[in-house]
């Protein structure tokens, strides 16, 4: 170890208590901040995960303008065909979707909702919905007069599998738009606005009913991973006619309360976290700057044999940064254990699963271990160590050796 | 009267692996408005018989009595009260409560005693003008000199007339001239007061003020002279 | 005592000052901690409050009675077995701010262009006129005017979905009891604004008594909604609601059961207020304790002297305890002035358009507006103070039980 951090280490220890505090506080702030890091980490991976999967998907192609007013007659034409030559392109699913609203009227009530038409084969490849059914069946022919519902929308038109539906609804055209459907399957996805407002038909009958033609109003598709989404943007892109009559937008385009929601959360979080450093480095510029007056006479005289201020200063800074270093180490394993028992074990406390569920979150959140949640914040937290420590070192710079070895 | 009274003292210190006898089976008698010297090289003994005399030490063995009171059984608060209210310090200088003005210093005592604002104003008055720093009052110790605090020191102690004046080194970080003046100021105020003081120390010169000059050795009494007589 | 406490209150003081610096830096960090817990927490509150005031407008009601089915199938079919003649004159009787009954049931609406499904609210304007989410004075056309107005006020959203406007007409679709669609076409008389875009796209206003007669349900409504002086406290209208209408098997519930999110949100904020505080106190503890501990460190020798000259150890306690709570006090008051100051400024809210969607995802608007309450300062100063108390006893204590003599000879 070099003479300057041997020295600086053990003039850390000159004074145990007060270093111990001082770190302590470094150690209890990034412990925090490594746990609430990587508790957003995990939330918010799994808010974007959750928001999206249940239809959105990644990006879709729609109609300019569609995005803003889903307008009936906003369509993406031979939109099957189009859907298919997506599916080409490496590493994306595709569907092609349509929608609109329709009365749907069992024998006992009538409610509005939302009717998709969907590609059987290849929906289950862009939406989780397909994988939520709870009773019945999911779609499986492209024409079949059939249906499948949210189950709370079943319960409140109090139906079941195997029962009809009579949907009313508009068509393309603006006419009048009419059918009878067998319920195939009830879905159950635990978001209660697509619980009891939504139903799926095959596309090809959806195009029939409400005279669509080979149109539809979306396609959707996904992509591997989020971060592989600007890249498939541009290659579906390259896929569609150069004419501009069909756009693609990326998730957060269509969902920008998902982004937004963590950004305002983000914002809160980083004021929090904002507060602690500070407080931090108030505290290590308070020992240090005793530390420093407490050896004024000491100073004085390793500068009268001849030391320059300049390499005091820099000791000073050396024996902040040790209690740093020791705040990163300790708080990024005391912080990273702490984590790993609530990633295994989930984390809880009165209330989140209520507001959780808002979020499409779940009611017990596992915080994300990763070397950015484990770092990110002690080293701001070293950073400021530094800086709260140069006006001390920097005083240093002022001393005079004769006044400095008469101070008390 | 008997001002002090000690009966066969003991009190063994620990130092590393021997064990120091501090006090071997003192016994001393001191009158009332006596000046007394002890005086001892160092680990002598003198600073042990001094402090458990003034109830800031307790010996191992042995009775003490203060104006006919035994001190050495009372409690921590009992002694603190005892301190307060009979028996007055001088240490080593620099013992001033450096946040407080020279007046201050000598009205805290009466303040924790509880005397009225008005008592202690003038009380420390006229202490100030008899230990010769009349108007000076206002500063704090850092804005006077070694000599200065001393005296502040010693007005402090006997400000409100206790029975004991115990004074441990008061000269050690005095020049010779100042240590003079000190003494003089300690008769002076025996004189006019009719206090006790017991002056613990190894300058030659302040031995000198004395009119009994007790000497130890490793503890115990080797001498008693009554410097008066002689 | 008295006097005990006049001098240690002076030497602590005193002693407070000895190290401006150190006291400098340490109120620095108090007053910015005691800010920051104060205004993120009014900020916060502001969020919450605006939320449940916007969940609140669409509910509405502080407390609302239905049928017992009807929260689980908000159908016309479970209207209140009450008819409305006799449930007002049971209302007008109660001591609520405002009440109201009304028709709400999922409907249909369609222009020649486009359909929609909406929630189908049949009112009686002059009722709820002091509490709809409409705001009124930004409505173009009319609101309506009577129970049976023979209008339809729709929301910009869905104006623009269906491309209609002002003086043309749409249909109304809703089921009746017999599960036949029935349907009227309705004038557009006004389009309202309103604070969150998914309350323009989701409500339709209708006249009680034009619905009652599209639907065949002469005299009878799915709700009764009452309010009484504050939203946080339903319980006395809740209860008197429930004296009215309990007998005849009629539910009456509170906001807080009906919005399950909105009244968690809201329970939780104060579990959030006292995390906060507790956890901002513990950052500054250690900069407290290190900076009692020092000084009472460079004390030795006159905590030794006091102690010599008599002064009693409870004294010395006491005076270390005095600086801390001094120290504290001060750093407080600075702290909680900065956060009143930050919070009058930005009284008027602050735009936080660029996240309004994530915030209406939240239910909260894209102004928050800061709602500093008592009860949150009180509980974060209150929570300084006593744990800064009990930080303190440490050092204190170590101060008064030092040897007077050990103390006296330390050298430094």
């Amino acid at each position: 170890m070099p003479i300057e951090v041997r020295l600086a280490w053990r003039n850390l220890w000159r004074q145990p208590k007060r270093t111990l505090l001082t770190t302590g506080a470094m150690v209890f702030s990034n412990v925090l901040l490594v746990f609430m890091i990587s508790l957003q980490v995990g939330m918010y991976g799994l808010m974007i995960e959750n928001g999206l999967k249940v239809f959105t998907g990644h990006l879709q192609v729609q109609a300019p303008g569609y995005i803003d007013d889903a307008k009936m007659r906003l369509v993406v034409p031979d939109a099957v065909a189009l859907a298919g030559k997506l599916r080409d392109v490496d590493g994306i699913s595709a569907a092609a979707r349509g929608s609109t609203f329709a009365l749907a009227s069992s024998e006992d009530r009538t409610y509005g909702m939302a009717v998709m038409g969907v590609e059987p084969d290849h929906e289950p490849d862009v939406s989780s919905l397909p994988g939520l059914i709870g009773a019945g069946r999911y779609l499986d022919a492209a024409d079949a007069a059939e249906i499948v519902i949210g189950k709370r929308l079943a319960r409140n038109l109090k139906v079941d599998v195997g029962d009809e539906l009579t949907l009313l609804g508009s068509g393309l055209d603006g006419s009048f738009a009419a059918t009878v459907v067998t319920i195939a399957g009830l879905f159950e996805t635990g978001i209660p606005d697509i619980d009891r407002g939504i139903g799926a038909l095959p596309i090809g009958h959806f195009q029939d009913v409400f005279y669509m033609g080979d149109a539809a109003h979306m396609i959707v598709a996904v992509a591997p991973s989020l971060e592989a989404v600007p890249a498939a943007v541009a290659a579906v892109e390259s896929q569609l006619p150069a004419d501009g009559e069909l756009v693609v937008h990326d998730w957060d385009a269509l969902v920008p309360e998902l982004r937004q929601s963590i950004n305002a959360d983000l914002g809160g979080a980083l004021f929090m976290y904002g507060v602690l450093v500070v407080l931090v480095a108030f505290s290590v510029l308070n020992t240090q700057l005793m530390s420093v007056l407490e050896r004024t006479r000491e100073f004085g005289i390793v500068m009268a044999l001849g030391l320059k201020p300049g390499r005091l200063g820099r000791l000073v800074l050396l024996e902040a940064a040790l209690m740093g270093l020791i705040g990163v180490f300790a708080g990024a394993f005391l912080g990273g254990l702490l984590t790993l028992y609530f990633s295994v074990n989930g984390f809880t406390y009165p209330g989140l699963e209520e507001m959780a569920a808002q979020f499409n979150l779940p009611g017990r959140l596992h915080p994300e271990v990763t070397l950015l949640s484990l770092f990110a914040g002690p080293l701001v937290v070293f950073a400021f160590t530094l800086l709260a420590t140069a006006y001390p070192a920097f005083r240093l710079r002022r001393l005079k050796p004769v006044e400095a070895m008469r101070a008390a | 009267m008997t001002a002090v009274r000690c009966i066969d003292l003991c009190k063994t210190y620990r130092q590393g692996e021997e064990d120091i006898k501090a006090l071997d089976h003192v016994s001393i008698d001191i009158e009332s408005g006596d000046i007394v010297c002890l005086s001892a090289p160092s680990g002598g003994g003198k600073t042990t018989l001094l402090n458990s005399i003034g109830g800031l030490d307790r010996p191992d063995s042995g009775e003490i009595y203060i104006a006919g009171q035994r001190i050495d059984t009372l409690s921590k608060s009992g002694l603190a009260e005892l301190r307060l209210n009979h028996i007055g310090f001088v240490f080593q200088a620099y013992n001033l409560i450096p946040v407080l003005t020279a007046s201050e210093n000598i009205e805290f005592v009466m303040q924790v005693q509880g005397r009225s604002r008005g008592e202690r104003r003038d009380k420390s008055e006229e202490i100030l003008a008899e230990v010769g720093l009349a108007g000076m009052g206002d500063r704090r110790p850092a804005e006077m000199s070694g000599g200065q605090q001393q005296r502040v020191a010693v007005a402090r102690a006997i400000v409100s007339r206790p029975t004991l004046v115990l004074a441990d080194e008061p000269t050690a970080n005095l020049d010779s001239k100042t240590s003079d003046e000190l003494m003089e100021l300690f008769i002076r105020l025996n004189e006019t007061h009719g206090s006790t003081f017991v002056i613990a120390t190894h300058d030659q010169r302040v031995m000198g003020y004395a009119r009994r000059l007790v000497k130890m050795l490793d503890g115990r009494i080797v001498d008693d002279i009554d410097q008066q007589a002689a | 005592m008295s006097t005990t406490l006049t001098v240690s209150a002076a030497l602590a003081w005193r002693n407070l000052w000895r190290n401006h610096r150190r006291t400098l830096i340490m109120l620095s960090a108090i007053s910015v901690g005691t800010w920051a817990m104060i205004f993120l927490t009014a900020l916060t509150q502001g969020m919450v409050t605006d939320m449940v005031r916007q969940g609140l407008a669409v509910l509405p009601g502080h407390a609302q009675a239905h049928h017992p089915a009807f929260r689980d199938d908000p159908n016309i079919v479970n209207l209140l077995p009450i008819p409305d003649s006799e449930l007002e004159s049971r209302l007008v009787g109660g001591d609520f701010v405002a009440w109201s009954t009304r028709i709400n049931v999922p409907a249909f609406v369609a222009s020649e262009r486009e359909t929609r499904g909406v929630t189908l609210l049949g009112i009686d304007p002059a009722r709820e006129r002091d509490f709809t989410f409409v705001e009124l004075d930004t409505i173009d056309g009319r609101f309506l005017e009577t129970a049976d107005d023979t209008g339809v006020v729709i929301g910009r959203k869905l104006a623009e979905t269906l491309e209609t406007r002002v003086g043309k007409r749409i249909v109304v679709m809703s089921q009746s009891p017999d599960n036949e669609v029935a349907d009227r076409g309705f004038r557009v008389v006004g389009v309202f604004r309103a604070e969150l875009p998914s309350q323009e796209e989701d409500y339709v206003f209708v006249g009680k008594a034009t619905v009652q007669k599209l639907l065949g349900v002469p005299d009878r409504v799915t709700e009764a909604v009452v309010f009484g002086n504050d939203f946080r406290n339903p319980e006395p209208v809740l209860g008197q609601l429930e004296g009215f209408v309990s007998a005849d098997g009629v539910t009456a519930q509170s906001w807080k059961d009906l919005d399950v999110y909105l009244s968690t949100t809201l329970a939780a904020m104060d579990g959030f207020v006292l995390v906060w505080v507790i956890v901002i106190f513990l950052a500054l503890s250690f900069g407290l304790v290190n900076t009692l501990l020092m000084a009472v460190f460079e004390r030795i020798r006159e905590i030794g002297v006091m102690l010599a000259l008599g002064v009693k150890p409870a004294a010395i306690l006491l005076q270390i305890v005095l600086e801390s709570m001094l120290l504290l006090g001060i750093g407080l008051l600075i702290g909680n002035l900065l956060a009143f100051a930050s919070v009058e400024l930005i009284s008027d809210g602050i735009d936080i358009s660029m996240v309004a969607d994530g915030m209406e995802m939240m239910g909260a608007t894209s102004r928050l507006v800061p709602d500093l309450r008592m009860q949150d300062v009180v509980l974060a100063n209150g929570v300084v103070l006593l744990l800064g108390f009990f930080a303190s006893l440490s050092p204190a204590w170590r101060a008064s039980r030092y040897e007077p003599v050990e103390a006296i000879t330390t050298v430094q």
